[in-house]
């Protein structure tokens, strides 16, 4: 390895060393001839004839160097180098193209690997999985959630599983070094940590023999934040919900669980108690479930014995038409934002396509009109595998460029995304180009470099063998079929994504006109949580009332209302429950979601009452009798066609159910029906069936009573300023209601406004994606038509001697443009089609083959390349024909 | 490039017997370039010329293999040449070389002397 270069420095320098060494040879050797009696110019001349090409010499001897490869090498990049600077305008459009192209596709891998790769950055992922029952019925606070009780047993019973833990995320007011403030607390059984595989970066995690002690242990947020990143901190206590626990634990920095999340947390151990509920938070039965299953089980099997078992342990769970999921961790994770991020990713991939083909086609034009130097080249000895290096070098330092250049953009276009939805989207504030976006950069930009020679290649290939120099440019008229398919796909990949973007751009129109139900202009939404979480229910109620009517009498206020299930607010509580009404035979499937409100709701909320009344202060002092409003959704499943007014319902017991397990045995009456109204924060999302109650007719011993005083929201109809209503707000309730937190207050415009963000992002890129590829396929239409026109002058000079006028000139140019933009229309729509499909579940308010849409499309497509093709026709109407005919 | 590969060939053939013919001229002190060539030629009575194109291949061969080190210096008539000389490793192989090749002489001759009296 003596003579590895160790930098080109010392590579030259032997490089001079040797001339120098060939030259004292010279010297020596002439010096000899004329010690002989020769004349010194012709002691010259006879060593440099005995010495023969001495650049050879130097060649062939540096080859005993080794490393000769990288010279080549060198010699090739110089030249490509030389050659893309002579041309800048072919070099500029070329590198520009694939810097659109790879800049594009690196964000995107950026985004995927960021959002969807990184977060899952625990041992063995893939064995984790989250198990829920579907199809529950009755009173579940979530989706996922499964009672710990079936998790104890699961775990005891099911041998698939290596671990099982069972958490429930809460928001709950912490008091910890910096005072008490709203922050998420984790709940969770003792194997949650180990089942992770997560370590302490300081103190210890829980551990089995933790269960309901009073211990916490604390994220890294939260020790920098909130314990103002103390050293000593272990130890020390914090409260949480009032309920003193000694901090145990600190984790490390980057353990994020829930994953994605990177505010402050506090976890704490819950314990079973006899009735297998969780002895802290009583109103809590259920949990969310993750499991490890074993190394050597498939998720498959693991989810076959978990179903078997459920089956077996729960033979009411088969009557409730109840299925165990078991769903890979991953999914659930990454699940509300994996599709559209695939399609997006999908979206570049096309993009990259159409600069691939309009490199190819670039370099193609470039190839035949440097086809005299290739066959000068090829004629002097060079192999066609010379050539093709050197052409390689070429189009490889282009993709280089590009990929480096789109790297650039690329990571600009992430900063300003994670700047200005950072803190929109989960995991979106963690959004970097990593290396490994980068490193897939680099590998698309050689596959798109080789790629990209390969068109050009072949015919150099072609040409070097036919004809001798010079022939064959001025005789070409045409220039091949190649660039113009590459354009028919171009305009084909186009058409498809303007499409895509069409439905999207109408799907999100079509969201913003949703019939929202209720006015949400002037309403302000407030949401408030007891400090004390063990807050008993009839206080709760009382402090609420004290509340309203404090609010209601402030100046300035039109209307206030409590509502449990606040539009667009993310602490909406609504209760799912089996609902029977009286005349009807209860059928699987019937319930509703309930929802408490107080007596001034349909005034504050603007919603429509569509028939009877709205509730009343009577009803509240009434005795015993529940008077509830349901909405047309309701009135449509239950009543189709009769008049729900008058009727009774209430919920549904199922055989074997206790009193208990039933949130109260009255009867509701059903006063009035008002408009549906959206439901959670989704515009797109269908109405449910939906009862109203009134807060203070609820029945004292419910424990939904329980379950709703978590929280208290209200709704405020005002038309104060924004600052003036949130300072009144924030007076009435620190004198009515100390002992309550606030956890949000918004303007629900706004809210709204938010929540078409992420359809308003995926827009956006979509939209971006299909400008850039609308520009890429201009630019390829104008360069193989420009093209074209310059290798046709002749002919065109023929045809317009020969009387054709300039009309007919630009009509044969424009003609070519049609025939390669028609042919790529056709399998365009057709892909239009087929991509309307894959992203139908994005769609709403709009159909897979929007006829609108698709002429949209084609015409916006068809009137830019009809910009773009007149260009080059008209070019070609103003060749001179004495000009163009003079060197024939 | 072919031009360069048929060139290299010429090398091929004489190197074995050139890297041994150049050592044996180092074994009796360092050497320029052209300094070897002329040895060579006046020990074989002008029979052998080495060319140029392969002696500055071959001597950088054996640079690479640790067989010969070079440096600078003045000639006799005050010329700045690059001189070679033999390193220890070099007169090692040289010496294994040479038995090789007394070897092949006597075993060709012994062939050829044959071949002559059966003629």
């Amino acid at each position: 390895m003596r003579f590895w270069p160790k930098d080109w420095f010392s590579w030259e320098r032997k490089k001079d060393d040797l001339r120098a060494e060939l030259e004292a040879h010279l010297r020596i050797a002439a010096e000899e001839q004329v010690a002989r009696g020769e004349s010194p110019e012709e002691a010259r001349e006879a060593a440099m004839r005995e010495m023969g090409n001495s650049a050879l010499v130097a060649d062939v001897t540096r080859g005993k160097w080794g490393w000769q490869w990288m010279e080549h090498l060198a010699q090739d990049v110089r030249y490509a180098l030389r050659q893309l600077i002579k041309s800048p305008g072919y070099a500029a459009a070329l590198v520009a193209t694939l810097t659109l192209g790879l800049g594009s596709v690196i964000a995107m891998l950026a985004i995927v690997d960021s959002v969807l790769v990184r977060p899952m950055a625990l041992p063995h992922p893939d064995k984790l999985v989250l198990i829920y029952a579907e199809g529950q019925e009755g009173t579940t606070a979530s989706r996922y959630s499964l009672s710990f009780e079936q998790t104890e047993q699961m775990s005891k019973s099911v041998e698939a599983f290596a671990s099982i833990a069972s958490y429930n995320t809460l928001i709950k007011p912490t008091r910890a070094a910096d005072g008490t403030r709203i922050g998420l607390t984790v709940a969770t059984t003792p194997q949650l940590f180990a089942l992770l595989g997560a370590r302490a970066e300081m103190g210890r995690l829980i551990h089995a023999s933790d269960a309901g002690a009073p211990v916490a242990v604390v994220n890294d947020a939260f020790w920098r934040e909130r314990l103002h990143a103390d050293p000593k901190a272990i130890g020390t206590g914090i409260a949480i919900a009032g309920k003193m626990e000694t901090l145990i634990g600190v984790l490390p920095k980057g353990f994020s669980f829930p994953q994605g999340n990177s505010e402050p947390v506090a976890y704490v151990p819950v314990s079973l108690n006899a009735k297998g509920e969780d002895a802290i938070e009583i109103e809590l039965t259920t949990g969310t479930v993750l499991a490890r299953v074993k190394d050597e089980v498939s998720i498959q099997q693991a989810r076959q014995q978990a179903q078997a078992f459920f089956a077996n342990a729960n033979p009411d769970a088969a009557a409730k038409h109840k299925v165990l999921r078991v769903l890979p961790y991953r999914d659930f994770v990454t699940g509300d934002v994996q599709k559209p991020l695939w399609a997006l990713l999908g979206a570049v991939g096309v993009l990259l396509l159409i600069a691939c083909a309009n490199a190819a086609n670039l370099q193609i034009g470039r190839a035949a009109s440097r086809m005299d130097e290739m066959k000068i080249r090829s004629a002097l000895g060079a192999s066609f595998a010379r050539l093709t290096q050197q052409l390689l070098a070429e189009s490889l330092i282009v993709s280089f460029a590009g990929a480096a250049l789109g790297g650039g953009i690329a990571w600009i276009a992430i900063a300003l995304v994670r700047k200005g939805y950072g803190d929109q989207f989960a995991r979106f504030d963690e959004l970097a180009v990593h290396p490994a976006a980068i490193a897939g950069g680099v590998l698309l930009a050689v596959a798109v470099g080789i790629a990209a020679t390969l068109a050009p290649m072949f015919s150099v290939r072609r040409q070097t063998r036919a004809q001798g120099v010079g022939a064959g440019t001025r005789t070409t008229t045409r220039t091949g079929r190649l660039p113009g398919i590459l354009v028919s796909l171009q305009v084909a990949l186009t058409c498809v994504l303007l499409a895509t973007c069409g439905l999207f751009a109408r799907t999100f129109h079509a969201l913003e006109e949703v019939k929202l139900g209720f006015d949400p202009h002037g309403i302000t939404t407030l949401v408030l949580m007891p400090e004390d979480q063990h807050q008993n229910a009839e206080v709760s109620r009382e402090i609420d009332a004290r509340l309203l009517k404090r609010i209601e009498g402030l100046p300035g206020v039109e209307a206030v209302t409590m509502q449990s299930s606040l539009p667009f607010s993310s602490f909406d509580v609504s209760m799912n429950g089996t609902t029977d009404v009286k005349g009807r035979a209860w059928q699987q499937g019937d319930q509703a979601w309930y929802s408490l409100v107080s007596t001034d709701f349909v005034r504050t909320s603007g919603i429509r009452l569509m028939r009877g009344r709205g509730l009343a202060p009577q009803d509240e002092t009434g005795s015993g009798l529940i008077t509830v409003l349901v909405n047309e959704a309701f009135a449509q499943k239950y009543f189709a066609g009769r008049d729900p007014i008058g009727a009774w319902i209430k919920f549904h017991r199922d055989h074997g159910d206790k009193d208990t397990d039933i949130p109260f045995l009255q009867s509701m009456n059903i006063v009035g029906v008002v408009e549906n109204e959206l439901q959670g924060g989704d515009l797109g999302a269908p109405y449910q069936p939906m009862v109203y109650m009134d807060y203070l007719q609820l029945p004292k011993e419910s424990f939904l009573g329980e379950v709703f005083s978590m929280s208290t929201q209200l709704a405020v109809r005002s038309s104060l300023n924004k600052d003036v209503l949130a300072r009144e707000l924030r007076a009435a309730v620190k004198q009515e209601a100390p002992q309550m937190a606030e956890m949000s207050l918004a303007r629900m415009d706004e809210a709204i406004a938010n929540s078409l963000n992420q359809r308003r992002l995926a827009l956006r890129l979509a939209g971006g994606f299909g400008a850039v590829a609308l520009v890429l396929s201009s630019v390829g239409i104008y360069g193989v038509l420009a093209y074209a026109v310059t290798l046709r002058r002749k002919e065109i000079g023929v045809r317009m001697a020969l009387g054709a006028s300039r009309q007919r000139v630009t009509g044969l140019v424009m003609r070519q443009a049609g025939a390669m933009v028609l042919f790529g229309l056709v399998p365009g729509v057709a892909g239009a089609w087929a991509a309307g499909h894959a992203v139908r579940s994005f769609l709403f308010g709009v159909r897979v083959l929007d006829p609108a849409t698709l002429v949209g499309a084609t015409a916006v497509l068809l009137l830019v390349s009809i910009v773009a093709a007149l260009v080059p026709a008209l070019r070609a109407a103003m060749v001179n024909p004495i000009e163009a005919l003079r060197f024939e | 490039m072919a031009k360069t590969e048929k060139y290299q060939n010429r090398i091929e053939l004489l190197q074995g017997t050139l890297d041994m013919l150049i050592l044996e001229a180092l074994r009796w002190g360092s050497m320029h370039g052209y300094g070897i060539a002329q040895g060579i030629r006046f020990k074989s009575d002008e029979v052998l010329q080495v060319e140029t194109g392969s002696l500055y291949p071959a001597l950088h061969r054996l640079e690479r293999q640790g067989w010969v080190k070079s440096k600078w210096g003045q000639t006799e008539s005050n010329q700045r040449a690059k001189f070679y000389e033999i390193t220890k490793k070099g007169k090692e192989h040289h010496s294994a070389e040479q038995e090789r090749w007394q070897r092949m002489v006597q075993a060709i001759g012994a062939v050829m002397g044959t071949a002559r009296t059966a003629e």
